[in-house]
């Protein structure tokens, strides 16, 4: 718009000001504030992707009309077709039937419900997926469910005792029967709702305490050899030197290769039959014999900690670096007219000094190892016996492989609070000084 | 400090320090020309040198096909975050708004958010608009780490912008939005670029989506389809290696091009000048 002649709008600044940080608020409100308040939502629910029933958060009795109506047109195929190939079974197909409609007239009695059964029913006739979910889960009130389960579940007793007397492809086919009969039955979802069961029991699972003190440990651990490290080496390093560049290549290399890259290399170095690393450990005496490094609790733990160090103390040493270079050479001919030494300096100018750039560095360093997944599932998956696995990787777990979304929301809301308590006690310590200058003007 | 003289201890320190970082390149590099019956020796070099190992890693999986995807969806996120970021780094730093620190409390707050708190509710977003498997799919997600980084660094190069070439465009009758086209975006064009970069490696290194909405194969991105070379009974670690030498070379690369404007990136968000 801008420079073109005749415009028809033009903001003032204040305006031009707030349509520009819209769409990162909308964005931020619609990928990060949303999704954390649904996965709060969704840890109240026993909510499982893999169980039909519970595929859906309910927090009253409601019926899955696709469901319903899909099975209850099959139910009925079957019936008919089976009533002429088997007809020493007709007297009981029938009365099934009759019992299926008997309870269907009382459902579709009620005006909405029968509108939209109708709706589904040309939908699914149409091949049309059903994805509104207020259509498709309607809420049932009084006892028609459990009347309908009770009745369903005599219906399918008597196919069943029919199949036992027949054989043959007519008893296969009167299994369908039971079968259709029962997924009919599960179209009633009994609600879900568990309120706060799914935090106390893993409150009180070993597991997740087992995570928490294993990511507590490795980020305690690992963040303090980085800290140490790194500054260490960027002390070292804060003088002039030939090669800077390619010591600064070199550094910036393991911070940029991604973390399951590094993974899968370490997890080779540390190996067993054929890694370097445990070989050399071995023969230096550090560890018994090679193969204990990812196979005992100890050893992996410290394999976790050690490739993290190595990926990012370099980084911490950046960031430090820079903060040092920030100090005015000043301060040290000061102290030194002073009479102070070299450790005296360290302590009393450059570690003051660098207190805001070391606190910054260890906010975002804790909060990134605290929220470790890549790392250890990759190179341990966790294991052996869960002694490294990290909360991270045990909501991942929870979510993804036992397909359980309710307790694994249960677990990341967890994860969330943690890091939110971490947080507001560095913003506490580091106050106005994580906001440079540029709020403030 | 920077008086001191660098003398020949510190030159073998440096040299022992670049030498432990680089080790574990060295060796998986080593390794990739080793034949596959070398593979479990630790003697460092081979007389029998072979490439086998990187015709086995392109061939068995489509390692090139996971670089391509990787390269779409770290592109995207860049292209949108920055996009978006630089509007709102503007406004914050230079226009009259209020609630400056808020917005910045949130952009801070939501960069510290743990992946795996929203990634349930993403997962599910994307299964129900169908977009599992997919570039976009990955994409959305994505603006979730990279927009408040790149709001952040942003904001800093932004901040370095001295006002008086803005003072003189608003005197000469410009309207905000064209200062902030033609006169804070061709300056800033160095720390759009840099952050640029930042984004993109943060993108390039996602796992933990990359992991649970693209599953398929084809759909796999370089981090995740690397960590797929093991199958359940042998890890071909000749392959592995290779397949590492690959998708390490590009990131080599843009180290050492833009090594210092991606320190400068790194260390503007931590340090007051």
């Amino acid at each position: 718009m801008a420079g073109k002649p005749g415009r028809k709008f033009q903001l003032n600044e204040k305006q031009l000001g707030y349509a520009m940080v819209a769409p990162a608020l909308v964005l931020i409100l619609l990928v990060v504030i949303w999704p954390i308040m649904l996965s709060g939502w969704n840890s109240l629910f026993d909510y499982r992707l893999n169980d039909p029933t519970k595929s859906e958060r309910i927090m009253s009795e409601s019926l899955n009309l696709e469901e319903y109506a899909d099975n209850r047109y099959l139910v009925e195929q079957n019936v008919n077709e089976l009533s002429e190939a088997y007809p020493e079974g007709e007297e009981t197909f029938n009365e099934t039937w009759a019992v299926v409609e008997e309870h269907h007239e009382e459902l579709v009695a009620e005006d909405e419900m029968a509108a939209s059964y109708q709706e589904v029913n040309s939908m699914l006739n149409d091949y049309e997926p059903i994805t509104d979910d207020n259509l498709r889960i309607q809420s049932i009130d009084g006892s028609w469910g459990s009347d309908f389960e009770a009745a369903m579940d005599e219906q399918i007793e008597a196919v069943n005792s029919v199949q036992q007397q027949a054989d043959g492809d007519i008893a296969l086919e009167i299994g369908y029967l039971a079968a259709q009969l029962e997924n009919l039955q599960g179209s009633v979802l009994s609600p879900n709702f568990v309120g706060l069961q799914n935090y106390t029991d893993y409150l009180s699972d070993g597991r997740t305490w087992t995570a928490l003190t294993n990511t507590t440990f490795f980020t305690i651990v690992s963040v303090g050899a980085e800290l140490i490290i790194g500054l260490g080496v960027a002390l070292l390093i804060n003088r002039t030197f030939k090669g800077r560049g390619i010591v600064r290549a070199s550094v910036l290399v393991p911070w940029a290769i991604p973390t399951a890259v590094a993974a899968m290399m370490w997890s080779y170095l540390f190996d067993g039959q054929s890694g370097i690393v445990a070989h050399y450990m071995a023969a230096i005496g550090l560890i018994s014999d090679p193969g204990s490094l990812l196979t005992t609790a100890s050893g992996s733990m410290f394999s976790i900690i050690f490739a993290d160090v190595w990926k990012t103390t370099p980084y911490m040493a950046l960031l430090l670096l820079a903060g040092l270079q920030t100090i005015p050479n000043t301060q040290y001919e000061a102290a030194e007219v002073d009479g102070a030494g070299r450790v005296q300096k360290f302590f009393f100018v450059t570690l003051p000094l660098l207190k805001s750039a070391i606190l910054v560095a260890l906010l975002f360093r804790t909060l990134d190892a605290f929220r470790v997944f890549d790392l250890i599932y990759v190179l341990t998956g966790g294991g052996p016996a869960n002694a490294t696995e990290s909360i991270s990787v045990f909501a991942y777990k929870a979510l993804f492989e036992q397909q359980n979304f309710g307790a694994g929301s249960a677990l990341s809301v967890i994860v969330f609070v943690c890091v939110a308590i971490i947080s507001f006690i560095f913003v506490k310590l580091l106050g106005s000084d994580l906001f440079p200058e540029r709020a403030k003007k | 400090m920077l008086k001191n003289q660098a003398g020949i201890r510190f030159y073998i320190f440096l040299a022992i320090f670049v030498f432990l970082v680089m080790f574990p390149f060295i060796w998986i590099f080593l390794t990739s020309l080793k034949p596959q019956n070398e593979l479990t020796s630790f003697a460092w070099f081979t007389s029998n040198a072979t490439l086998e190992s990187y015709a086995s890693a392109i061939t068995t999986r489509p390692l090139f096909r996971y670089m391509l995807n990787s390269f779409v969806v770290s592109g995207l996120t860049t292209v949108l975050s920055l996009l978006i970021a630089s509007f709102t780094a503007y406004a914050v730093t230079r226009l009259p708004i209020r609630g400056k620190t808020l917005i910045l409390g949130l952009v801070l707050a939501s960069s510290m958010f743990p992946p795996i708190a929203i990634l349930s509710p993403i997962f599910n977003f994307v299964t129900d608009t169908g977009l599992r498997n997919s570039y976009i799919g990955l994409v959305i997600p994505y603006i979730t780490i990279s927009l408040p980084l790149a709001i952040w660094i942003l904001a800093t190069f932004f901040q370095k912008i001295p006002w008086e070439l803005e003072e003189s465009a608003k005197l000469d009758g410009a309207t905000p939005f064209q200062t902030y086209r033609q006169i804070i975006l061709p300056l800033a064009t160095p720390g759009i670029f840099t952050t640029a970069i930042l984004v993109f490696v943060a993108a390039w290194n996602e796992y933990l989506f990359a992991l649970a909405i693209n599953t398929a194969d084809a759909w796999r991105t370089i981090p995740v389809g690397i960590s797929f070379y093991q199958s359940e009974y042998t890890v071909p670690w000749g392959d592995i290696s290779a397949a590492t030498v690959i998708v390490t070379i590009p990131i080599v690369i843009l180290v050492l091009i833009f090594q210092r404007r991606i320190v400068s990136g790194l260390t503007s968000g931590s340090v007051k000048e």
